[in-house]
């Protein structure tokens, strides 16, 4: 009688703790670098060092390059590639197009700015020379611009 | 009970307990728990009330996910960790609290797309390393951000995605670059590249030419399509040779020989046409102009007098499928324009017998021949007798899911083993993973092949549910067949110009609704003499010394179908007579800034149209209407929308409908 129940019980254990960890291999992830049988064929391949991808990963986050896209299509023509203030049409303006670098225009928050933007020189108190640019740019566009006119920052000279 | 067995019992009683203690330990130990903890404690801290804070601090913490029911009732989980991706105090959190930035669909549509869509990654996994796919036996991994655009294309199909100007540049490309002529695609059945016919350069060029044309295309035009085969010397020599045993048509070898038997004409003359005919709108001369069509300062060494002379008089007799128009250039005319090509346009530098023509040895053109069709030039050059061009490039369809373990590397060793490093060094280096690849290279720039790998990215294997699918309606054909679509076809209209959902993107100018837009006799004199209505612009419209007859036909067309009905006839009809007040509208001229674009009277700026002719050239309803919302014209003008009352942009119209051009017109700012 010993021994069949002996080996019953055993059976049972093992078998048991193998559904535990077979489940456990399913379900959860957590790290068991050890345990863990790693396939030969994935850790040669992961050996030689990846050298630099081929398409160097983008220089600004994508939000950024976003605004720079809308800033390059509808505002630069006026404030220039710079942010200066100094685009090809800017001699026809009086006042100037803001320079995004001068200490009034940094301290803006970007509530204010997002506000000059949507409503235009005349909305906030300023030239109408400056188009209210709310119902031809979404949110996001002007979000993302917001970003990128934070980028043209020169810093501030001696 | 024996002892021993009381102490089997008990040992295998305690293993029994922690085996069934291990999984609910590391579920109690994994790292979203403590994640939202974190969280619960940031939300805390930025919470505007403390009705915010408590709210934060009830949060159980608990498995989060969006169940996707249209995706095969697929569940993302990611949200477990990213719990601020949709929260706005979580703007400018570290990573996984940040708010998601704002694009298109996000954080809006959350619940609709889940994050797998667009991200890639494994949903249900809640660690990280799984969940974006870096383990070694991970599913696939997270899309880069890089390409992140593709996503968008999973179910937006056109070619211009809003939004997505990544995606939408590399498509054109693929377009452009005639991907589809080697390369099966869903959608791309139809393809027909426009590329030139071959049968008449035996007659254009000579073997000097060819030869460095053939070994690289962008060394003799940085404008050239033709990608780059790299060739070896010999497949080079039998490729001219193959060429050049073409018999060209009987009809075309007479004008070309005719026309090179005529008189030089008079390079100064021919200067003048030159530039009339804006060629540059879309050759280029020396880097500047346009691009879409072969740069032209050394374009008499590439061909010869007879040929050009042939061809820039009648263009779709050499190539039925050219974008560029047929001029009504005299036999005077086209003889001058020449001369200046030839004075002028042509590589100094050039051997004296580049334009020599090859004496053609049999064998090697037999050889050349087998060559044209091993490395698929008849996909996109179609030549008589090599047989139907074929697509015997690997399908894209499903490239963009494909499994970084199904690549093959080959001899690229030094790539990270991945989908969109494999796409790239692809599109790079095309024959450096194996000898014997036959895809040529294109010379892309790293932001067209990161454009392009975008674009491939995109072609999922599965289509995504057909309430996902965003295709681009196309219109029924716009363009009518008799006399109208000749005028059309002969001046290739569509080349620069949209018409419905057809024709090239090098004018701003749509010309679907252009009845409703111009006045019948402004356009009649537009078209016989077309001058610039947009300064700044460098594409304008070219002189095509049109007979009066093709103006009249195309003006009276445009006046009769080409119509927007939402577009009024007269906008002041049924309205108080206050609305058609021209010194309110100059009123609103000036305090709504108009000059800093537009020049009217002595001053504003050229970056819009001068508007001083408004009244000979635009339609009052047109007008009305453009004022109401410019971007309904078409969705990239640049003229901001004002969100002008009825009242106010019936004021504006009236006032610009006082300006004739003539200088008793009310200037802006002027006293009425």
């Amino acid at each position: 009688m010993n021994s069949p129940r002996r080996v019953l019980l055993v059976v049972a254990l093992a078998a048991l703790g193998g559904i535990a960890t077979g489940c456990s291999r399913r379900t959860s992830e957590a790290p068991a670098p050890a345990a863990t049988p790693v396939p030969a064929a994935t850790t040669a391949a992961a050996t030689p060092a990846p050298a630099a991808p081929a398409v160097p990963a983008p220089p600004m986050p994508y939000p950024v390059s976003i605004g720079r896209q809308v800033y390059r299509y509808y505002c630069m023509t006026c404030h220039g590639e710079s942010g200066a203030g100094d685009g090809f049409n800017a001699f026809n303006l009086d006042p100037r197009p803001r320079d995004f670098s001068d200490p009034a225009f940094v301290k803006k928050s970007d509530a204010e700015v997002r506000d000059a933007i949507r409503r235009g020189g005349a909305g906030v108190g300023l030239s109408p020379l400056m188009p209210p640019w709310g119902r031809t740019l979404n949110d996001r566009q002007i979000d993302d611009l917001i970003l990128y006119l934070k980028t043209l920052r020169r810093p501030p000279s001696g | 009970v024996p002892h021993g067995l009381r102490r089997l019992f008990a040992a295998s009683s305690l293993l029994f307990l922690i085996v069934l203690a291990i999984t609910p330990t590391k579920n109690y130990f994994r790292a979203y728990r403590s994640l939202q903890g974190k969280y619960r404690r940031l939300g805390m801290e930025r919470a505007h009330s403390l009705k915010e804070a408590g709210e934060y601090s009830a949060r159980p913490v608990a498995i989060r996910q969006i169940w996707l029911r249209d995706f095969d009732n697929r569940v993302d989980r990611c949200v477990t960790c990213h719990l601020g991706s949709a929260d706005p105090l979580m703007q400018g959190a570290a990573e996984p609290f940040a708010l998601h930035p704002g694009v298109a669909h996000a954080p809006a549509d959350f619940d609709r797309i889940g994050c797998t869509s667009c991200h890639g990654g494994q949903g249900l996994a809640t660690s990280e390393r799984e969940a974006h796919g870096a383990g070694p036996d991970a599913g696939p991994p997270m899309t880069p951000v890089a390409y992140i655009e593709s996503a968008c294309g999973r179910c937006h199909s056109g070619v211009e995605v809003p939004e997505a100007p990544i995606l939408s540049r590399g498509r054109s490309l693929m377009l452009r670059s005639g991907c589809f002529a080697c390369h099966p695609a869903r959608g791309q059945e139809g393809f027909v590249p426009d590329a030139p016919v071959l049968a008449t350069l035996p007659l254009k060029t000579g073997a000097v030419w060819l030869k460095r044309w053939l070994s690289d295309p962008k060394s003799q035009d940085p404008n050239a399509t033709m990608p780059n085969f790299q060739l070896a010397e010999a497949d080079i020599e039998a490729l001219s040779h193959y060429l050049f045993s073409q018999t060209p048509p009987a009809e075309l070898a007479a004008r070309i020989a005719a026309a090179g038997a005529e008189a030089p004409g008079d390079p100064a003359a021919g200067k003048k046409v030159f530039s009339e005919s804006r060629c540059i709108s879309c050759h280029t001369v020396e880097g500047k102009g346009n691009g879409s069509a072969p740069e032209l300062s050394k374009v008499a060494s590439a061909a010869g007098r007879g040929w050009l002379l042939a061809f820039v008089r009648d263009p779709h007799a050499f190539y039925p499928r050219t974008r560029m128009p047929r001029y009504h250039f005299t036999d005077a005319e086209s003889r001058d324009l020449v001369a200046y090509l030839e004075d002028e346009l042509r590589d100094f530098d050039a051997p004296k017998d580049q334009l020599e023509p090859l004496r053609v040895n049999q064998t090697l053109a037999e050889n050349g021949q087998k060559l044209f069709r091993r490395f698929g030039c008849f996909s996109c050059h179609a030549v008589p007798g090599t047989g139907e061009s074929e697509k015997f490039g690997p399908e894209l369809d499903g490239i963009g899911d494909k499994r970084a373990a199904s690549l093959d590397f080959g001899k690229r060793t030094d790539l990270p083993r991945t989908l969109p490093d494999w796409l790239a060094a692809k599109i790079a280096q095309p024959r450096s993973f194996a000898p014997g690849l036959r895809m040529p290279s294109f010379g892309f720039d790293a932001d067209d092949t990161r454009a392009i790998v975008t674009a491939l990215l995109s072609l999922g294997a599965q289509p995504v549910p057909p309430a996902y699918q965003h295709a681009v309606a196309r219109a029924a054909a716009p363009v009518p067949a008799g006399p109208v679509g000749r005028v059309i076809d002969r001046y290739r209209c569509l080349s620069c110009h949209n018409i419905g959902d057809r024709g090239g993107d090098i004018s701003t100018a749509p010309l679907t609704f252009e009845g409703s837009k111009v006045k019948r006799e402004w356009l009649v004199d537009y078209l016989m003499l077309s001058y610039s209505i947009r300064p700044v612009l460098e594409e304008r419209m070219p002189v095509f010394r049109m007979p009066r007859e093709d103006a009249t036909v195309l003006a009276d067309a445009f006046a009769s179908f080409y119509l927007d009905p939402a577009i009024p006839e007269d906008p002041f009809a049924d309205r108080p007579p206050g609305d058609a007040d021209p010194t309110e509208g100059q009123r609103l001229y000036t305090a709504f800034g108009c000059r800093g674009c537009h020049i009217l009277g002595a001053s504003g700026g050229y970056y819009g149209p001068p508007l001083t002719e408004t009244a000979k050239r635009l339609r009052p309803g047109w007008v009305f209407t453009w004022l109401k919302g410019p971007q309904r014209w078409r969705a990239d003008v640049r003229c901001p929308d004002y969100g002008l009352t009825d009242t106010d942009a019936l004021r504006l119209t009236a006032y610009l409908e006082t300006q004739r051009g003539d200088a008793a017109a009310p200037a802006p700012g002027a006293r009425p």
